[in-house]
């Protein structure tokens, strides 16, 4: 389409014109105070309904634990950053970082440092990769692996791909599912990194999560590739489970 | 919210001039979006959703209120006090557009919609989608000069 002055004109104008802070902020109130009315009117149409809301308040609290589990604070994605450090993103349904966790010392040494809650995902990746004390693990040997359980994960990844400093970084990209980030979970390892363990432990059935646990992913990820190269040796055969430098795997790192 | 906030605020603009209205409305699609229970293919699919959804939003305010649907200059001298005098005419031009006109030059001139997809945002016939893309450079050729192709 060939532009005129006056369409770029249309262009320009259009760019100045932004949703704000303060109504991006209005808005998440208005959708909460929303949220406790129509509660309220589900109550005056049916009397039994507030007895039934009560008994189910009562479940989620005694499984969500007594913290605040409205529809903003409840993660729908999660993002697993690994390079040494092992960082994990729960993101709302906003696109908004809820909740970020270390998953080693120096994961939660970043977080320390570097605050990602309550801005978006992409945000969040872009501060981190931005600053400078992140940027120390990021080296020449280092590699960046980003993991993400999601509906959406493909829109995601898609979406963390544009960001000019990922694609600098020359980062692997997995998409993964829950039952993967549970096992993670219980073994106190992220997703991503834990998704990178079962890879290896296709080719090296003598790896453990403990010996992982002590693995930067350069390191992992070096392991996969040496024993990818002795396999297509001796078998000439191709992984399911072989993942795509800046492209999406469909692996989803789970047996 | 962050991805899709600033189109759904300019499409508030193009229709509804009145920050009152804009927060409003804005509002409402992000209240859609959350009670929305189906699920999106792709973030292209997320977007015109969000188009489209606003663009309903914004024509259902406007009938609700019975407020004018043109732009009153006064108002729109306080939404677009930092735009520079250029780009202030050709936006006054567009925004004194009947409604259904600006939907489809915002689309196809800022958002990049093909006339195809407007068709399908607006749930219009491709042709008419064609037609009103035709109508609208014709009024804004007349207002602003031979510029619009």
């Amino acid at each position: 389409m060939v532009m005129s002055s006056t369409q770029n004109g249309l262009q320009k104008s259009m760019e100045n014109i932004k949703a704000t802070e303060q109504m991006k902020q209005n808005t998440l109130r208005y959708l909460e105070a929303q949220r406790t009315n129509q509660k309220r009117n589900i109550f005056q149409q049916r009397p039994y309904a507030a007895l039934r809301y009560a008994m189910a308040v009562v479940c989620v609290f005694l499984m969500a634990g007594a913290g605040g589990y409205t529809v903003y604070s409840r993660p729908v994605s999660y993002i697993s950053i690994d390079v040494n450090p092992s960082i994990e993103l729960a993101v709302n349904r906003f696109d908004r970082v809820v909740s970020a966790k270390g998953y080693n010392a120096v994961g939660q040494d970043i977080l320390q440092h570097i605050p990602l809650k309550n801005i978006s995902y992409l945000q969040a990746i872009d501060r981190l990769l931005q600053d400078a004390y992140y940027s120390r693990y990021l080296n020449r040997d280092s590699q960046l692996v980003v993991t993400v359980v999601s509906e959406h994960s493909d829109t995601m990844l898609d979406q963390i791909h544009a960001n000019d400093s990922f694609q600098a970084l020359n980062a692997l990209t997995y998409s993964s599912d829950t039952a993967c980030m549970k096992e993670a979970h219980q073994h106190e390892m992220s997703f991503g990194k834990y998704r990178a363990f079962l890879e290896l432990s296709q080719y090296d059935a003598e790896i453990t999560v403990e010996d992982c646990h002590g693995m930067s992913m350069g390191e992992i990820q070096n392991r996969i590739r040496t024993c990818q190269g002795h396999n297509r040796k001796d078998t000439a055969g191709d992984n399911p489970m072989k993942g795509h430098q800046n492209g999406h795997s469909k692996s989803h790192g789970h047996h | 919210m962050e991805a899709y906030a600033d189109m759904v605020r300019r499409i508030c603009f193009v229709h509804l001039k009145n920050r009152h209205d804009t927060e409003d409305v804005f509002q409402n699609v992000y209240l859609k979006y959350l009670l929305y229970e189906g699920s999106f293919e792709s973030a292209e699919h997320e977007k015109a959703w969000f188009a489209r959804v606003t663009i309903n939003a914004c024509t259902d305010w406007l009938r609700a209120l019975a407020r004018r649907k043109w732009v009153p200059l006064d108002v729109l001298a306080e939404e677009s006090a930092e735009l520079d005098n250029p780009s202030k005419e050709v936006l006054e031009a567009v925004l004194k557009l009947p409604e259904k006109y600006r939907d489809v030059i915002y689309l196809f001139y800022y958002e990049g919609y093909t006339a195809v997809q407007i068709a399908k945002i607006l749930g219009k016939k491709e042709n008419t989608v064609y037609t009103w893309l035709s109508r609208a450079k014709d009024i804004l050729r007349e207002k602003l000069g031979g510029e619009w192709s």
